[in-house]
């Protein structure tokens, strides 16, 4: 079976010939064709070749979109920063929605209205293009409380809570339409999976969680389903105190960062839940050895089960030894689920 | 007389109004502000800080108990500055050069301003220059830096390199923290204490200044 027929038979429940691989990569497929993170993040076909290099040369079972967590924002208006050898950002001091008026007269960009996303939506048609036979395709869309904090300014956003609920229920409808807009083209142009990064999820406590988060999470799940797309949640940082909720999302893959360890993921989410990662990026995988690679992603494997995709915990740093990806690689390769 | 626990209740639940009326009050009525701080308010912040140790609360409560704690100390560093008082130390705190994540940072220079430091935070993407600069000009005796990623952690050797070349890195505390940065790559670099967390951070900057 080749690649993309190992994942979805995986995600489907049936036999597959060893576990899928699908680490994240940004920085470090970019470093992989010599190219500046600058043209990674603004140019789709620089971001596909970098991502087509990296997946045939250590393996993966996916290539995937992701580059920075701007492309939305940039497009509805936010400012943004561009370094060259770093993840656009976005600039908080200066965020569109500082006054929360302006909300209610923010329009939805047109994901293909040849701003950041329609780039983004570019490198999906171009890597279904060139790879979509073989391996999955994977977009990407930032998740309610990730966007919401990009656009209001994460801090102001962590007191909105607090202060002005009706605004974030109305900041989060308004993303989770934004976002259902950007998956739908990337579903069209040939994405096989959408993943959501939600990453400020894991700063707000359960209780935040489940009042505002999760249902927006939810109709973001449901709505990209509903396109027939597959989805994989990926929310950095620790998130132990909202597994549960995770869990009940019904995505295919929910992808853990280090801090979430697997074995919890597992018993809050029931044996079926397909999950993914999640050895720590820095202290394991950039600053181990091949071996230390090795005997951890054993663990995640032992912790998460048979219903389990290698990866680490979040993105592979730019700077990771080729040996020590290659180590995570090979456990994948040799190793039935 | 006003009921000063309420002032503690009041930081802890994150109530800024209230935390402002009850210390406007209480100042009115001849309080001294260090026992408004030393007494209730570090006590409080104290408390937040044990609950989000413990995971009972989150970053947004957090945040509200220091929005609460700075509305007392609106009211109440002045009069200390008029007086006097010194802070327990004054802090430089900024997320390095080329990085423009804040959260870890702000949290932290929440907490240390509720442990009773005097805290200027220089925002994100902070050259080693304007470090320098604060230390000289403000007297700061602690230099405490955040990055979010490996690609920028770097430059947190590059503005200890450069404090040193600019002769003030004996008159320093330089911490470290944030998600990649471990207690080793804080040695390497030179740094003088790392914290895996804000609340840490507290505790360990009150034990250099008291070194």
């Amino acid at each position: 079976m080749n690649s993309r027929e190992r994942v979805l038979a995986h995600l489907e429940g049936r036999p597959v010939d060893r576990l899928p691989l699908m680490p994240i990569t940004m920085m470090f497929a970019c470093a992989q064709i010599g190219a500046r993170y600058r043209d990674y993040c603004c140019d789709y076909r620089v971001l596909a070749e970098g991502q087509i290099q990296t997946a045939g040369s250590f393996g993966f079972d996916y290539v995937n979109t992701m580059s920075d967590p701007a492309r939305e924002a940039a497009d509805c208006g936010a400012r943004v920063e561009y370094f060259d050898s770093q993840p656009v950002a976005l600039v908080e001091d200066d965020a569109l929605l500082a006054d929360k008026k302006r909300l209610a007269t923010l329009k939805i960009p047109d994901p293909l209205g040849g701003g950041r996303m329609h780039n983004g939506i570019k490198a999906v048609a171009l890597l279904k293009e060139r790879v979509g036979r073989e391996k999955i395709v994977e977009g990407w869309v930032e998740g309610p409380i990730a966007e919401g904090a990009d656009l209001r300014g994460i801090n102001t956003l962590m007191t909105d809570f607090f202060d002005d609920p009706a605004f974030v229920r109305d900041l989060f409808d308004f993303v989770v339409e934004l976002e259902l807009r950007f998956a739908r083209e990337q579903v069209r142009a040939g994405a096989d999976v959408i993943g959501v990064g939600d990453a400020a999820a894991s700063l707000v406590g359960p209780q935040v969680y489940a009042e505002f988060v999760w249902p927006a999470e939810k109709r973001l799940v449901a709505g990209i389903q509903e396109m027939g797309a597959k989805v994989r949640l990926h929310i950095c940082g620790n998130t132990r105190r909202i597994l549960n909720g995770m869990g009940r999302l019904g995505c295919e893959i929910v992808d853990l960062d280090s801090l979430a360890p697997l074995a919890e993921a597992r018993r809050e989410m029931g044996p079926n839940q397909v999950l993914l990662g999640n050895l720590n990026p820095v202290t394991v995988l950039r600053n181990g050895t091949p071996e230390q690679v090795t005997g951890a992603v054993a663990q995640c494997h032992q912790d998460a089960g048979s219903r389990f995709i290698v990866g680490a915990g979040c993105e592979v740093p730019r700077d990771t030894p080729p040996e020590n990806l290659r180590a995570l690689c090979a456990y994948a390769h040799q190793h039935k689920p | 007389m006003t009921d000063l626990k309420k002032l503690y209740e009041a930081v802890v639940n994150g109530d800024a109004k209230a935390a402002h009326a009850i210390t406007q009050q209480a100042l009115a009525e001849g309080v001294d502000p260090l026992v408004l701080v030393n007494q209730h308010m570090i006590p409080a912040m104290d408390e937040v800080g044990r609950r989000f140790e413990a995971s009972e609360y989150f970053v947004p409560e957090l945040l509200i108990a220091a929005r609460a704690m700075k509305s007392a100390l609106d009211l109440i560093r002045p009069l200390l500055v008029a007086r006097g008082d010194k802070p327990v130390g004054r802090v430089a705190i900024g997320t390095v050069k080329g990085d423009l994540h804040d959260i870890g940072k702000n949290l932290v220079a929440s907490l240390l301003e509720g442990g009773g430091f005097e805290v200027i935070d220089l925002g994100v993407n902070v050259p080693p220059e304007k470090f320098i600069e604060t230390v000289r000009e403000k007297q700061a005796n602690i230099v405490a830096m955040s990055a979010l990623l490996t690609t920028t952690m770097p430059a947190m050797k590059t503005t200890i390199d450069a404090l040193k070349q600019a002769g003030v890195r004996n008159q320093v505390k330089v911490l470290v923290g944030g998600a990649p940065i471990t207690e080793k790559y804080a040695e390497e670099i030179g740094a003088d204490g790392y914290s895996e967390n804000a609340v840490g951070a507290v505790a360990l900057a009150k034990k250099v200044v008291a070194a």
